[in-house]
């Protein structure tokens, strides 16, 4: 007979109460039984009867309990079970503790977001001229010369250069030339409206064959060897040429030379360290074509990269340099300089000429030379904002350490019991790296998605276009290894130190006593706060210095100062368009100059050697100077200040042939009072480029102007000499109102009239000048935001720690209000702990914070102070901070009904 | 006359295997029933020894299990792997071969 329900419900019943509830054997063991009490019922016994003889070919309680402990182990044992059963106790203590997962994981996940982010940047900035096949074999050559007092890095050489080269060392297989011209106007041939072009470059044809630059139409190889001809970008290809074959197709540059598109191609890539959209070749009679035709070894105006045959030891043929530079260079030094000039003396008087090499991949992160071909990256910021992502990361790795070891007292007993029930220790710590390892699986997918909301703002800070690889396999198993490192790492202190408990200590309850202060967890909490305040110090002092160039007194008045840009582009029509602009009622005055008191691709520099009038030009007694031609209404509009003498002015005709000095050059010239004194400069150059020694030009010193800042505040100001002169590349104004808009629209309305179907381009003096400092800015802000994260995170360690401690000290605080404790006392009391570790958190993070602040303001000649306060300051904001962190919890605590507390026991 | 548990214990593998494979799909009743039928009651699989076995052959990947719902009770039938076969061919091949060894070891001669 087969059994009823009740009797398999009674079985089912029976076997439960008797303990058998393990899943996997349970079942089996029920239908069993059941199998064999049909069996002796069909021989006739009877259900109840059946079924305890049954149990006794079992083994009664024992038996059963004894079998389903052996399955459990086996089981247990199989890797599958295993994982399932660690996960499944994870979760559980994830659920059961919600408000500690909660920290973990938000913590944890805005530490990997931030690391996130700056991975990306950094991968973005090492990849840079990587896309060259040749990378590893090409170098660019720079200059290095030390003369008179100037001493210039530059990423530029003489014109030369290359072919000299190439012809005396064999090793070189091909090189190639840039020579920077500035921005163009660029229109279609037949057009009319021109295109303010920043990106573009003279070249030699060799172009193609040194940088992987994929053409995509035309012959590259024949492309930049016709005079009158042009290579340009698909991008720009599309922009003149939409919907059709660019190929054929001509532009016109600055209005006079006209081009040929002789191949198109593919747009360079943005990790380059060039971005050229037109490419012109060395022809004709404009002046880089003329100019790259020279013999002329002093002017460096072109960027020269080699490639080199494969195996040159690059170095080797470094070494090589200076017996260039004896061959042939000083024989046009000593030409300047008379016959008793010898480049050994020029040398040993302290002066340089000197050729290296910088390899291609290096330029970007390595190179920050005078004209280099763009801006470049830092190396150090990579290493810096590197740092500080691993810091960060840290920060919350420790929140982790910190909650899992202290909340150990409450899992000590789980331990203990585990330990007794036979769980071995690498039981446990799988069990507790398990944990560890899925909070991090969580954080990283949270983190995932909140490096996606915020790296859109991170791109706009950074300039960057970076992106997260969603669809790059490579990306996700790189994240799935750093979450089970990360996992692991911030686990195996905690799993070590749980998993070593004494179960029979811990069951009597006598180790959780010694869990309240780790040495190593207070460690951990100070190394969070000495990085939170190193951060601070550290976006306070680049946000001090910013604030300082802002407001430094500049020499000059650079607010309600408009330029108008490309003024050459009225060609006749400038001076009119001066005087039009002037009838506007808010202008007060207006000036024309290209040379600005602002460093950026628009504002013109120009520079020359002078010596007191009557003297020989030699080595030693010439003056280096920044000479900019401006006209009368310069000093007045952009606000100098004159010292000594006086400005241009057209009542003296003979100020055509006088300059306005700055103060720092005046000292040079040691003249004892320079009013009325001459000072000389070659007027011509020979063919070859090189100075005339036979043709002297003098100029009367009228004035002299208070030193103003011309370029960045990393420099000293240099010296600097004003001619009466033309230079059309800009027009400045200052107005006198607060509606900038109408004036900046009454202005176009001239320009429209006088320079029809050119741009209009115009910026604001400060902004520019702001824009001078741009990296500073975002230093700045990535810096703040770095530092405020990392508070958070800290604080938010805090915030569960102290929560930790008010609950461990639940009964304490009760028994010490009956005593009488005042709110205030106990509120300090719990805070008092954490307080002590921020303030040697603080004493360990001034000297380094000191020391990092000196060496940043190292790069600065004129900076601000760091006083005394800015580090009070951060110590005190962080310990406020903290306080209000564990004040909440405390303050909790505190109030908390002792009653409550004391009676449940 | 019942066996020792102690000569049992090492064939245990063996004689569950040897039954799946002659027998296909089997159960765990079924099993400690079918081995008493054959050896004519004078080897009672205990279920003490059964279970455990049969999940170490789980865990080792010799055996799989189906579950059938049959009323109010689930049955759990186990069945051959491919390893599991050949397992149970090589364990039936020992252990003749053991019998001969041990038959040369005891100088007796099995029928």
């Amino acid at each position: 007979m087969t059994l009823n329900n009740n009797h398999i419900d009674y079985i089912i019943k029976d076997l439960h109460y008797r303990g058998i509830v393990a899943e996997g054997i349970e079942t089996e063991l029920i239908d069993h039984i059941c199998c064999a009490t049909e069996e002796k019922i069909k021989c006739g016994k009877n259900f109840i009867e059946a079924y305890h003889e049954t149990l006794k070919s079992f083994g009664h309680t024992a038996g059963l309990q004894q079998t389903q402990k052996k399955v459990i182990l086996i089981d247990n044992s199989k890797p599958k079970n295993m994982i399932k059963n660690y996960l499944t106790v994870a979760f559980r203590n994830l659920r059961k503790q919600g408000f500690y997962s909660v920290i973990n994981i938000a913590g944890l996940a805005v530490g990997i977001a931030a690391c996130l982010i700056i991975m990306l940047f950094v991968l973005d900035e090492l990849s840079y001229d990587k896309y060259n096949e040749k990378a590893d074999r090409i170098y660019r050559v720079n200059n290095e010369i030390k003369f008179n007092g100037n001493h210039l890095k530059m990423a530029v050489t003489p014109a030369p250069l290359g072919q000299i080269f190439l012809h005396d060392y064999p090793e070189i297989e091909s090189t190639v030339r840039f020579r920077n011209h500035g921005s163009y106007m660029v229109k279609r041939a037949e057009g009319t409206d021109n295109i303010k072009e920043q990106h573009v470059m003279w070249v030699d044809s060799t172009f193609f064959k040194i940088f992987s630059v994929k053409v995509l139409e035309g012959n590259a190889d024949k492309a930049l060897t016709q005079p009158a001809s042009v290579a340009i970008s698909k991008r720009a290809a599309e922009k003149y040429f939409p919907n059709r074959n660019a190929l054929g197709q001509s532009l016109t540059f600055d209005n006079k030379l006209t081009a040929k598109v002789t191949a198109v191609y593919e747009n360079i890539p943005e990790t380059s360290h060039f971005h050229f959209d037109f490419l012109l070749p060395f022809f004709g009679n404009d002046w880089p074509g003329k100019e790259a035709q020279m013999a002329n070894l002093l002017s460096n105006n072109f960027h020269t990269y080699l490639l080199l045959k494969k195996g040159t030891d690059a170095k080797a043929l470094e070494k090589k340099f200076p017996d260039f530079v004896m061959k042939h260079v000083a024989p046009q030094i000593g030409s300047v300089f008379g016959n008793d000039f010898s480049m050994e003396k020029f040398l040993a008087a302290g002066n340089k000429f000197e050729l290296t090499l910088t390899p291609l991949l290096d330029i970007h992160l390595k190179s920050n030379l005078q004209i280099e071909v763009e801006p470049n990256g830092s190396i150090t910021y990579i290493y810096l904002f590197s740092i500080v992502a691993l810091f960060i990361l840290a920060i919350a790795c420790v929140n982790f350490m910190n909650l899992s070891t202290a909340r150990s007292a409450n899992r000590a007993k789980e331990v203990g019991v585990r330990k007794v029930l036979g769980s071995l220790r690498t039981n446990l710590i799988g069990q507790f790296l398990t944990e560890s390892t899925l909070i991090t699986l969580f954080s990283f997918v949270l983190a995932i998605g909140l490096a996606y909301l915020v790296l859109p703002f991170f791109n706009s800070v950074a300039q960057k276009h970076l992106f997260i690889p969603f669809g790059n396999g490579v990306f996700y198993f790189t994240l799935l290894g750093t979450a089970i490192f990360i996992g692991i790492l911030a686990g195996v202190y905690p799993s070590f130190f749980l998993s070593a408990f004494k179960p029979a200590l811990v069951l009597k309850g006598q180790l959780a006593k010694g869990m309240k202060s780790g040495f190593i967890r207070s460690s951990l909490v100070v190394f969070q706060f000495v990085i939170s305040i190193f951060l601070i110090i550290g976006a306070i002092t680049v946000n001090r210095q910013l604030n300082f160039i802002q407001n430094k007194n500049l020499g000059f008045e650079k607010n309600q100062i408009i330029t108008v840009h490309d003024a050459y582009a009225l060609q006749s029509n400038l001076q009119s368009f001066k005087k039009e602009v002037l009838k506007i009622n808010s202008i007060e005055s207006g000036t024309i100059s290209g040379f600005l008191p602002v460093e950026n691709s628009d504002s013109w520099r120009n520079d020359n050697t002078f010596w007191k009038e009557g003297n020989q030009p030699t080595a030693e007694n010439l003056v280096g100077m920044q000479n900019w031609n401006v006209d009368y209404d310069y000093l007045k509009t952009l606000g100098m200040k004159i010292k000594l003498g006086r400005g241009f002015s057209n009542e003296f005709p003979s100020d055509s042939s006088a300059v306005i000095l700055n103060e720092a050059v005046a000292a040079h010239f040691g003249f004892d009072n320079p009013i009325g004194k001459k000072i000389s400069t070659f007027n011509n150059d020979l063919p070859n480029g090189a100075p005339d020694p036979n043709s002297i030009k003098s100029w009367t010193v009228i004035g002299i102007i208070e030193n103003f800042h011309f370029s960045s505040m990393k420099e000293s100001i240099k010296g600097l000499g004003l001619f009466l002169g033309k230079s059309d590349g800009s027009v400045s104004f200052r107005f006198n109102t607060s509606n900038a808009q109408e004036t900046i629209q009454s202005i176009e309305k001239v320009w429209k009239q006088l320079a029809p179907s050119q741009p209009f381009q115009y910026s604001f003096l400060n902004e520019d000048f702001g824009k001078m400092y741009d990296a500073e800015q975002r230093l700045g802000k990535i810096f703040g935001a770095f530092a405020t994260l990392a508070i958070i995170i800290a604080c938010l360690g805090l915030f569960a720690l102290t929560a930790f401690t008010a609950e461990q000290r639940t009964k304490e605080i009760g028994i010490r209000k009956v005593m009488g404790a005042s709110v205030s006392s106990i509120v300090f009391l719990l805070s008092k702990e954490f307080g002590k570790l921020i303030v040697v958190a603080f004493i360990i993070a001034v000297p380094l914070a000191w020391y990092a602040v000196d060496w940043w303001l190292k790069g600065y000649t004129f900076k601000t102070e760091i006083g005394v306060m800015v580090y009070v300051f951060a110590g005190l904001f962080c310990l406020l901070i903290a306080w209000i962190t564990m004040g909440y919890q405390s303050i909790r605590a505190a109030i908390s009904d002792p009653v409550k507390s004391l009676r449940s026991e | 006359m019942a066996h020792s548990p102690e000569l049992l214990k090492g064939t245990l593998q063996t004689i569950i295997l040897k039954i799946l494979k002659d027998h296909g799909k089997t159960y765990g009743y079924e099993i400690t029933h079918r081995v008493k039928e054959l050896s004519a009651g004078s080897i009672l699989l205990t279920e003490g020894a059964l279970y455990p076995t049969l999940h170490r052959l789980e865990a080792e990947g010799l055996v799989k299990t189906e579950k059938v719902l049959m009323g109010k009770r689930v049955r759990k039938y186990y069945l051959l792997t491919p390893e599991g076969k050949s397992e149970a061919k090589d364990r039936v091949a020992e252990f003749v071969d053991f019998i001969k060894t041990m038959s040369t070891v005891l100088q007796v001669n099995i029928a």
